[in-house]
This record gives C-alpha cells, structure tokens and sequence, in this order.
C-alpha cells in the first residue's frame, strides 16, 4: 500500500494540525468551558423572559437526556435500543398516575418512575440479551407501540384517549414551579446531573466494560466480562434516565395522551443521536441543539421536519457514521467500504 | 396526521357480517374469524417471504420492507384508478414499483455497507424508510383512501361458515405467487445463484458470481413480492394509508423470526400462524389489540427457539 501523496500536501498537514491542536486546547481547557457555558446557561434567564426561547431551551435539556440515555444504550455498548419513546412513555404515564392518584410528591416519584423504567426495560431486554443486536431493535421497537396502545386503550389507568388531565407542578418547600424559567432551571439542574453522574458511571468498571462489549464482545467475553449482565445494567441505566425524563415532562406539560409517545418521537430521538454522535457524552448534547433548532427553523414547512432528519441520518451514515461528535476512536466510527475511494485506488495502483 | 390514527384502519374488520348471537353464533364467528385469519396469513405469508428473500440475499437486516409494501399499495390504487378493475395488470404495476423501490434500497442502504458493521446499514435503512413514509405523506396524501372494487363481494356459504370470492382470490395468487419463486429458485439458473448467495457469499464470488448483482436483484424481487402483499392487504381492507408501512413491516419481521429470518418455508408458515392468532385474539380482547399479537407471538418464539426453527446453512444475519 503506497502513501497517498495528498497527504504530503503542505494544506493538509496544516489542516490536521489546526483540528489536532483545536481538539487539544478544548481538551486541556475543558475544565473552563464547562464551567463558563453552565454559568451562562445559568444567567441566560435572566435576561429574557420569553417563554418561547425558555421553551425551546428546556426542550433542549430535555431531549439531551433522553438522547444521552439512547447513547448509553446504542452509542456506548453498542446494543440496538429503537424503543426510547416507550420507556419516555412509562415513565411520564407512572409520574402523571402517581401525581393525580396517589398525589404523592414530585421528588418521591421522579427516581419511583425512573425505577419502574428500568425495570421495565429490563422485562424487555430479557428475552433477547445472548442475540445479536437486532432482535433487540425489534423487540423494543415492538415494545414502543405496545406502551403507546396500552396507554390507549388502558381506559381505567390512563385515561384512553382523554389522556390525563391536570398534572399538579413540582414543588421546592413550598414554592411551586410554575413559570418556564422555573422549569429552565429544573432542567438545567436535572441534565447537568444526568451528564454528571453518566461521566462518572463510563470511566467506571461498568462503562469500560460497555466499551469493551461494544468494540469485540467476543473478546471481552474472553477476558472475564459477564457480558449479558452488563448489557443488561446498560439498558436499565439508559431506560432509568428515559424514564426520568420522562417524569420531568409530565408536569411540565400538565396533560399527557398517547399522541406524545408514537414512534416518530422515537426517531426523533435516535436522529439526535445519530446526527450529535454516538459513544461521546457531548455528541447527545450536540444532536439535541441541532434537531431542536432545525424543529424551530423548519416550523413553517412541519411536514418536511422528517424528511430532512431522514436525510441527515443518511447521510451521516454515508459519510460520518459516528456523527458530528462521535467517539472517532471506535466501531461506531467504520464507515463502510466505499466505492468510489476503492475505485481510486485500484485506478492509483494499476498507473504505479 | 398522527400516528395514531392508522389503528383505526385495522379496526373495521372487512368482509364478515349478520352473526347470530348466542352459542351456536359465538362459534360461527369463531369459525369465521378462522377463515379469516388464514387469508390474511396469506398476506402476511408473502410479506414475509419477500423479507426473507431479501435479508438472506443480502445478508443484512433491513427496515424498509413496510414502506416497500405501502408502494405497492399505492402503485396499485393509481393503477385501478386508471384502468378499471384490471386486476392483472394491478399485480404487474404493483410489483413493478416496488421493484423499483427496492433497487434505490439497495443502492443507498446495502451497496457500499457490504464490509462495514451491521448497524450501519441497518440505521441507514431506518433513514431511508422515515423518509419514503414522510415523502409518501407528502406526495399521497396523509389521509386514507378509500380503495376501489376489483373483486365482487359474493360469498360462498358452506353451512354458516361464509367466505368470499375476495378471499378466494387473495389465497389462490398467494399461492401462485409462491409456487412462482420455489420454481426461480429451484428450476433457473437465477434462481440457483440466488440460493448461493443466500448461502456464502465468499464462495459464491469465487466460482464467479457477480455477488452484488445478484444481491440487487434478489433484493428487488423481495422487495417486489412485498409490493404483491401490498395490493392484497389494500384490496383486502378497502383503504390505505401512507403510514400504514411501519406495523406491516414489523409483522414481516415477526414471521420470518420463525425461520431464523432467512427461510423462505418457515417464513411463509410464521405469517399463516400471525394472521390466524391475530384474528383468533381479536375475539377474546378489541380490536385495538390486534398489533400486539404479533409482537407476543415474536417474543414467544424469541424465548422458545431464538435462532429459528430450521438448522442454519450459511447466511448469518
């Protein structure tokens, strides 16, 4: 195999570096960028109290969940989990049934719903863990639809198509969140904790093994990794978080019905993974402000929002299969052979 | 238009009426729901060949198959629009734009993602199919459509047991339709290279197949099958929907499960056993339900047998 001679070109050695040293200096400031972008996010209510642009900001926070805890599925053990909006689904219908019926607090319930999720999706995740990835996909993907039609037709628990009415707000020792800069900060304050405590659990022996399933499990089954039982901690820890999402939305939007939960919100979620990047804690972040941007820009043509996400998941799989901020060090990062580039070389090799 | 409304389309059971209430009625409806399980597993039979078609050739899984059944659908509806009630001429035209569906499907989703990782392929075929759905909406239409007669409502009674020339027809070019691609697999050269394809890859290129080739074509065929099982199901239900791809592709899914994806036989019977239960369900629980027995059934055969029911020559997927 010979050296591309566009290597040697003096722009693209000035080109690598440029990306090269970007990376570094984000890297070794990472500490500053962190802490200067929380302490804006933090006085950015301050100056505008629109709640449309708070609107869009918590649903930014949001969706940054919900896409890191598909990552943490997809992205970071490399199993196939298409059903997110099901474990969305459980865990905003357990908050809403808890919250109206049983009127217990917001703060009990949120980590409540977050358990009954995760068990959930251990109840899925079962009967497929020794398979390859895509029994899984269907399985969940199956699941999705089958949380969306018992919450419609679940009449007694759910309300049916009346859905369920009259979500009562969150409360801090006595001080009910009402307004969107309220639940800015709720938000704000939940995602921080989400990237937190999701930091810490993959540089943990159970993210390194995650990792190590999601590049060989075959080989990381040979050196000792219980590799079904740390898939299955994987997709509890990722519907724990959807589920807690899912409980911050409830009383969020104070009325729920099955219309929130079908799968198009499911792809809009996985395209915010795919787009941002998968196996990175910031790629999540990154899909979620580009989807929600794009859902804001391409408002007034709503028909065409999925078209262009179905577009951009192409392409990114043509070209940049680990997203925009994807882990590139990783098999989420094999592009497939392409043609034209084989092409190229065979036509180099035949003039050499 | 929400996604939730395409349910509504499956709730009107097609075709059975006038049940005498009582014992002796609750069995003739039982028995009548049994006729009419075994002709939509005739749909979902064909459906689910067409997948297993194409994920044996290829080799890869793939998420398409439900928006490929929808064109088919719609090619068919325009055409019975045009013509009259050329029922002939509906199955070319069907089978002809899913042929021409499938051939984009394997130029974006399959060519270039041969040696690359699974999920790639697999989430561009996801891509792919968000966008014909979305398209489709755009193009058709979000709402449903009433479809045409091509076949008349006579039915035949055999003592209270009723069933209809429509379903005589489906059952007989379903079973054409398979008679047809055992004899290309079996007696054409075509159909032999496909069936090594299916089988290795690897040592199918070594005796000079041109792999790619015949996995497009394969693939087309598959995927023209599915466009056959489209006009079916729309003549069958009288309507059709541009969302109505997303639970018949994973119905495909659910049957071909049977045959561990890949065989074209088991494939054919796990659609007869989703059609039956499916209908036999509806009768203990609403019809709102009906999507959920598929699912149960895949899930029990996860459980049961997870690499399916026949020994496996080749063909990982």
């Amino acid at each position: 195999m010979k050296i591309d001679p566009s290597m040697l070109k003096p722009s693209a050695i000035a080109n690598s570096n440029t990306i090269k040293s970007t990376k570094s200096f984000i890297l070794k400031y990472q500490v500053y960028f962190l802490i200067g972008s929380l302490l804006i996010l933090s006085i950015l209510p301050l100056f505008t109290n629109r709640s449309y642009i708070l609107g869009v900001f918590c649903r930014i926070f949001l969706y940054s969940i919900l896409a890191g805890a598909l990552n943490t599925i997809n992205g970071y053990s490399g199993q196939f989990c298409l059903g997110i909006a099901g474990f969305f689904c459980v865990g905003a219908y357990s908050e809403a049934i808890l919250s109206t019926a049983a009127k217990m607090n917001f703060w009990i319930i949120l980590p409540i719903a977050g358990i009954i999720t995760a068990l959930v999706g251990l109840l899925v995740a079962l009967p497929t863990l020794k398979m390859q990835g895509i029994y899984l996909a269907i399985v969940t993907l199956g699941f999705s639809e089958i949380a969306r039609l018992l919450a419609l037709n679940w009449t007694s628990l759910t309300g049916g198509p009346m859905g369920i009415k009259g979500i009562p707000v969150p409360e801090i020792f006595g001080f009910a969140l009402k307004t969107s800069r309220h639940f800015y900060y709720l938000y704000l304050v939940l995602a921080v904790i989400f990237l937190f405590v999701t930091s810490r659990v993959i540089r943990s022996r159970i993210g390194r093994a995650w990792m190590s399933i999601r590049e060989d499990q075959l080989a990381s089954k040979s050196l000792g990794v219980f590799t079904s039982r740390y898939k299955a901690i994987n997709f509890m820890y990722g519907a724990f978080w959807a589920g807690i999402a899912g409980a911050m939305y409830a009383p969020y939007v104070r009325f729920i019905d099955s219309t929130y939960f079908t799968l198009d919100e499911g792809w809009n979620i996985l395209s915010m993974v795919i787009i941002g990047g998968q196996g990175t804690l910031i790629g999540p972040i990154v899909g979620s402000v580009i989807v929600n941007y794009l859902t804001e820009l391409l408002r007034p043509i709503g028909q065409w929002r999925m078209v262009a996400y179905a577009l951009l998941i192409i392409v990114m799989m043509w070209w940049r299969p680990q997203g925009l901020a994807g882990a590139s060090n990783s098999i989420v990062a094999v592009k497939g052979e392409t043609r034209m580039r084989h092409r190229k070389v065979s036509r180099k090799e035949a003039q050499a | 238009m929400k996604e939730g409304s395409y349910a509504n389309m499956w709730d009107t059971p097609p075709s059975y009426s006038l049940y005498e209430t009582g014992e002796a009625g609750r069995m003739d409806y039982f028995l009548n729901q049994l006729i009419n399980g075994i002709c939509q597993g005739a749909i979902y039979a064909l459906m689910a060949i067409g997948y297993s078609v194409v994920v044996g050739v290829v080799g890869m899984v793939t998420f398409t198959h439900g928006e490929v059944i929808m064109i088919g659908a719609f090619a068919a509806y325009y055409m019975f629009f045009l013509s009259g009630n050329q029922i002939i001429l509906g199955l070319i035209v069907s089978f002809a734009a899913s042929w021409v569906l499938g051939y984009f499907v394997y130029k974006v989703c399959y060519e270039r993602f041969f040696n690359a990782p699974r999920h790639v392929s697999l989430l561009t075929t996801i891509g792919f199919s968000m966008l014909i759905k979305n398209l489709s909406q755009i193009i058709f239409g979000p709402n449903q459509k009433p479809m045409l007669d091509v076949v008349e409502a006579n039915f035949f009674r055999i003592g209270a047991v009723q069933i209809s020339e429509l379903q005589i027809v489906i059952i007989i070019t379903v079973i054409i339709m398979a008679t047809l691609l055992s004899l290309i697999f079996n007696k054409t050269k075509f159909g032999i290279r496909l069936k090594a394809v299916s089988q290795d890859k690897t040592a199918s290129y070594m005796v000079g197949i041109n792999v790619k080739r015949v996995a497009m074509l394969g693939n087309c065929l598959g995927c023209g099958l599915g466009g056959i099982a489209g006009l079916l199901l729309a003549v069958y239900y009288q309507t059709i929907q541009a969302t109505m791809g997303g639970p018949l592709g994973m119905k495909a899914f659910a049957s071909s499960v049977l045959g561990g994806l890949t065989d074209v036989r088991f494939s054919a019977l796990g659609g007869l056993c989703i059609g039956i239960i499916e209908n036999l369900g509806i009768t203990v629980t609403t019809a709102s339900f009906r999507d959920m027995f598929a699912f149960g059934f895949l899930i029990l055969v996860l459980i049961i047998r997870p690499q399916g029911f026949v020994s496996k020559k080749g063909a990982k997927v």
